[in-house]
């Protein structure tokens, strides 16, 4: 953890010092335009004080329509094709760049003409010109290098909405914030794409804002989605009224500031950086794992939209915030290894325990103890007894390995049980089932634990009798195995269960999770325990 | 000799009924209960001399059910599958303990020591079950300066100058006792060893054993030489 914050902090001075020298100083007053019917002038004023490089000047200009640009009468350049008689116009982009040339490139007052028309602009949409002189080269080259590190980002979360999305698809857990993530990843990987098209392609002025509408929504998508992650991974209580407050406050700010392009967006992330704040503060009080490590990187990605230069600063920021939600992403990941390894080892135990059924202590010696009496006094019968055994052992055997077997093997353990119980306690047990399927599966050994403990905890009728009846039931939601045990039950209360009940219960969450119900309690005349797995 | 059986497995309890009466042959009345319930019904009803349980009767709390028995005045012979619990059940107070499967030399054996003094079980007493006012309080043997015979009951004299009432007579309790640390001095007397400071011989042949607290014992004649022995 301490690494981790030295780290960030690194990063953060790092960043917040790379804001380059100009290469060029110069005093620029603001465009004078005049509009007559379609067309346009305007005239920039442009006084070059220094120039500290020896590459060929030039000048980006900002402005809608298609227009011939001219400097100091010469003309450099021109974007779109202005409308002329019998010709309609034919748009040019927001910003272009233009070469001057090197005799015209000197210190002092410069004139900057930029005419021409704009024959789709509608009033609502009017926007200023703005022509800003520097070196040629490093106009055409900023682009390339702010696009090396935005390619770099988007990149790599187009891998990781694409993995996210395989792990999702293949995934046995299908957890939402997996997919979720996935999704945030694709969004954030769409807004970097939409906000750097400008530098591929000359988006026609009259679709400039077609683009940052697209932005805008982009942002608003995330806005909603990352504290949707956070309140889904960390379980917040009243996800939905968050997430409807949240919805509301975006959607007033998008009504307020419609138009507004760049402030909508700003105000979008500022609202998803607050909204997470929140969530994660209340998360750290409740010392939820990886809230601190996150809450850090949502403080360090607000110090450095703050710091650094407007877009690029909001898609590092973006960015440091997508790597916290990798991290609780893998932390996800570890939970579910260790629910994984907890359940492997649960279903062992549960093996084991089966398989103890037989070879415990009281069961064993209790047995033998009978049987040397059988041996000792009848020895024919005797015989019978190791018969009945063996053949209980080999059917629990048989069944020891596996999560769920037919009914009819689990009748088959119960009634050889019962004859090796009648050697032992000498009382007439008799079984009885009725409306069963043989091909339907139960976990194994759960009735022989019910029999069990009817065995234990039954006194046999004046016939020295005790009578156990399975029967099924199949219905259009579940099916339903009832066990009873008709005797004088021997203990009133409910503590008769144990670590038998517990057993049972294990083995139904292993194969049905929360889609079953089990229930055992006494009636006049017996016990009564019913099994209810859900279709 | 009364000998009730708590055994809820019919085979084994009949195994039992018949091995006891084989070994006891006249001199017997033998009752068979095959539930805790019946048993604890029938003791309250009936005296007993020994009592054969089956520890691990239907889940119950085993334990429970030996301090209740062994409070009792009567012996306890444990048979029992849980053979783990052995040395548990001695330091309980139990004469013997019997782990399943078992033959009839086994069982005679057990038999025997309510007769033979000298057949020592190998894990010894380390509590002494005390009944009072319907509840069974387990006293540490170590706790204990001497015992006095009172009739068919025992006075317990702890370190601490406090007395207790044990149901069991002198001699049952010389039965159970480690004679490494207890002694029988006298009829009415059996001190602890480890409280026993120095044996007196007393004008008139008279002889004494007092203890740390300062307390004077009569120690009988005939176990005079006994108690020397066992002090040095």
């Amino acid at each position: 953890m301490q690494k981790c914050r030295i780290f960030l902090l690194l990063l953060l001075t790092v960043l917040s010092s790379c804001r380059p020298d100009p290469d060029i100083r110069y005093e620029m007053a603001d465009a004078i335009l005049s509009r007559p019917g379609t067309t346009f002038t305007a005239r920039v004023n442009i006084d070059v004080l220094e120039k500290r490089f020896s590459s060929p000047k030039g000048i980006q200009v900002h402005g809608f329509g298609a227009f011939v640009v001219y400097w100091d009468g010469v003309k450099v350049g021109q974007n779109g094709v202005p409308a002329s008689a019998g010709q309609p116009e034919v748009p040019g982009t927001e910003t272009s760049y233009y070469q001057i040339p090197d005799k015209l490139a000197g210190l002092g007052k410069h004139v900057v003409i930029i005419s021409g028309t704009q024959s789709y602009l509608l009033e609502t949409t009017e926007r200023s010109v703005m022509a800003k002189p520097d070196s040629y080269l490093k106009l055409l080259r900023q682009p390339l290098i702010e696009l090396s590190l935005v390619n770099l980002m988007a990149g790599a979360f187009l891998i990781a909405a694409i993995y996210y999305l395989f792990l999702y698809a293949n995934s046995k857990y299908k957890q939402r914030t997996t997919l979720l993530f996935a999704v945030i990843c694709f969004l954030f990987f769409a807004l970097l794409v939409m906000e750097y098209l400008k530098f591929y392609i000359d988006i026609p002025y009259t679709q400039f804002y077609t683009r940052l509408t697209i932005v805008g929504w982009l942002t608003f998508a995330n806005a909603l989605l990352i504290p949707l992650y956070f309140t889904i991974h960390f379980n917040l209580p009243y996800k939905l009224l968050f997430m409807a407050a949240l919805f509301a406050a975006l959607l007033c700010i998008y009504v307020l500031n419609y138009e507004h392009y760049d402030l909508t967006a700003h105000l979008y992330s500022l609202t998803l950086w607050i909204a997470s704040v929140l969530i994660l503060l209340y998360v750290l009080i409740k010392k939820q794992p990886g809230s601190l490590l996150v809450l850090m990187g949502f403080v360090v990605s607000m110090v450095i939209n703050q710091y650094m230069f407007y877009d690029f600063g909001l898609y590092v920021s973006f960015t440091i915030i997508l790597l916290c939600i990798l991290y609780l992403q893998t932390l996800g990941a570890k939970q579910l290894e260790v629910a994984h390894q907890a359940s492997l080892l649960l279903s062992s135990r549960l093996q084991l325990e089966l398989i103890k059924k037989n070879i415990q202590p009281h069961f064993l010696r209790n047995t033998l103890t009978s049987l040397i009496d059988w041996v000792e006094e009848s020895p024919a019968q005797g015989v019978q007894f190791i018969q009945a055994l063996s053949h209980e052992f080999d059917l629990m055997n048989e069944i020891a390995e596996h999560v769920l077997i037919p009914i009819r093997q689990e009748i088959d353990l119960c009634r050889h049980h019962l004859e090796v119980m009648q050697f032992r306690k000498e009382i007439n047990y008799v079984w009885t089932d009725s409306g069963i399927q043989d091909d339907e599966l139960i976990p194994p050994a759960i009735i022989h634990t019910l029999l069990e403990n009817g065995i234990t905890h039954s006194i046999p009728s004046g016939e020295n009798k005790v009578e156990f009846v399975l029967s099924f039931l199949h219905t259009a939601t579940a099916k339903q195995y009832t066990f009873e045990v008709f005797a004088e039950n021997r203990l009133k209360s409910e503590r008769r269960g144990g670590n038998g009940f517990r057993y049972i219960e294990a083995r139904l969450k292993e194969s049905y999770d929360d889609g079953w119900n089990f229930s055992s309690e006494p009636f006049t005349g017996g016990w009564r325990s019913i099994i209810r797995m859900d279709l | 000799m009364r000998i009730l059986i708590i055994e809820d497995e019919a085979r084994i309890a009949k195994r039992l009924a018949r091995m006891t009466r084989a070994h006891f042959e006249q001199q017997l009345s033998l009752t068979v209960c095959d539930t805790l319930a019946k048993g604890l019904a029938y003791i309250e009803q009936s005296p007993v001399d020994v009592l054969l349980l089956d520890l691990n009767l239907n889940g119950e709390n085993g334990f429970e059910v030996l301090e209740a028995m062994v409070s009792r005045p009567f012996h306890t012979i444990i048979v029992s599958a849980y053979t783990d619990k052995a040395i548990t059940a001695f330091a309980y107070g139990v004469l013997d303990f019997v782990p399943k499967p078992f033959d009839e030399g086994r069982l005679f054996q057990a038999f025997g020591r309510l007769i033979n003094k000298s057949d020592v079980p190998k894990s010894s007493l380390k509590y002494l079950a005390v009944r009072k006012g319907g509840m069974i309080k387990m006293i540490e043997s170590a706790q204990v300066s001497y015992i006095k015979g009172a009739g068919i009951y025992s006075e317990l004299h702890l370190r601490d100058g406090r007395q207790e009432l044990h149901d069991k007579s002198l001699d049952t309790l010389e039965q159970l006792l480690p004679p490494a640390e207890f002694a029988r001095i006298h009829r009415s007397y059996i001190v602890s060893l480890q409280q026993t400071a120095k044996l007196l011989i007393e004008p008139g042949g008279k002889y004494s054993a007092q203890l740390i607290s300062g307390e004077l014992l009569p120690v009988g004649r005939s176990r005079y030489k006994e108690l020397r022995g066992k002090m040095i």
